[in-house]
């Protein structure tokens, strides 16, 4: 079975998925999107949009450093979700149910954050908070939603790990 | 943290200067602010350390030892500066969905 992720030659990473896995990534970028934008009070939105200080005392800075950087953070997720949505769309079908998309390059950094960030919502919403990752019986209603965010782990372990084997191992220490 | 990086040893480095020993704990002690890093349930263990890597320009080894002690001890300090420095590296740890606040350095 050919790997999710892969290098070409010219250095554009090719995406492999089923295609039911596009249709439930086209989904979660949707939801995800509307969850972005909307921005609605709540542990969602608490958990992307988390504050920069905590000391109380640090309020103004507080207020000062969301005015600064929220409608930012915002859009660079927007754009990378939007960019998300655009690879899937340019799905082109592979061997048999397989779909196949090619990254422009340095298009997989909007996969990385994208993906991370959908496992930061649907893990906030589905109270995700075992190292061991969740497991619900078929009638919970987060049943569904954990099923996803397992799909959603293994798909950025995956990307992680090609990220990884290409970054230096040299650096500040 | 989430995840199994495979390795939680790492190597004993004699450091070879006092400033590298005095260094070894601490981000560039000498300064008013630090960015923390928290432990989170869903940030994966192998995606913290690239995003260390990355946004630091730390090397595998460092990266490594502040993902451990994040999900070891729960925090990790992993930039220190000015206030504006860390606010500026609190708003990159956030784009990368990691969860970072600043305070002063006592």
């Amino acid at each position: 079975m050919a790997r999710t992720f892969k290098r070409r030659r010219d250095g554009r990473l090719v995406v492999t998925l089923p295609e039911e896995a596009v249709l439930v990534l086209r989904q979660v970028t949707d939801d995800l999107g509307q969850m972005v934008a909307a921005r609605e009070p709540g542990p969602v939105t608490d958990r992307m949009f988390p504050r920069a200080y905590l000391d109380p005392t640090e309020e103004e800075a507080e207020h000062e450093w969301e005015e600064l950087v929220h409608d930012d953070l915002s859009r660079s997720r927007t754009e990378a979700l939007q960019g998300l949505l655009a690879d899937l769309d340019a799905a082109e079908r592979s061997k048999g149910d397989r779909m196949q998309m090619v990254l422009e390059k340095g298009g997989e950094a909007r996969w990385l954050t994208a993906l991370n960030d959908a496992r930061l919502a649907l893990g906030t919403l589905i109270g995700v908070s075992e190292d061991e990752g969740p497991e619900y019986p078929d009638d919970d209603p987060r049943a569904a939603g954990a099923q996803i965010y397992v799909f959603l782990t293994a798909l950025l372990g995956d990307l992680v790990e090609v990220l990884l084997d290409e970054a230096p191992e040299d650096g500040v220490d | 943290m989430s995840g199994d990086t495979g390795t939680g040893t790492e190597e004993i480095v004699i450091p070879d200067t006092v400033e590298e020993l005095l260094g070894q704990d601490e981000v560039r002690p000498d300064v008013p602010w630090i960015v923390i890093v928290w432990n989170d349930p869903v940030n994966l263990m192998t995606y913290v350390t690239f995003v260390f890597q990355k946004l630091f320009g730390y090397s595998r080894a460092k990266a490594t030892k502040l993902m451990l002690q994040v999900h070891n001890e729960g925090k990790a300090v992993v930039a220190a500066g000015t206030r504006e420095k860390c606010e500026i590296d609190v708003a990159r740890l956030h784009a990368y969905g990691l969860w970072a606040t600043m305070q002063r350095d006592d």
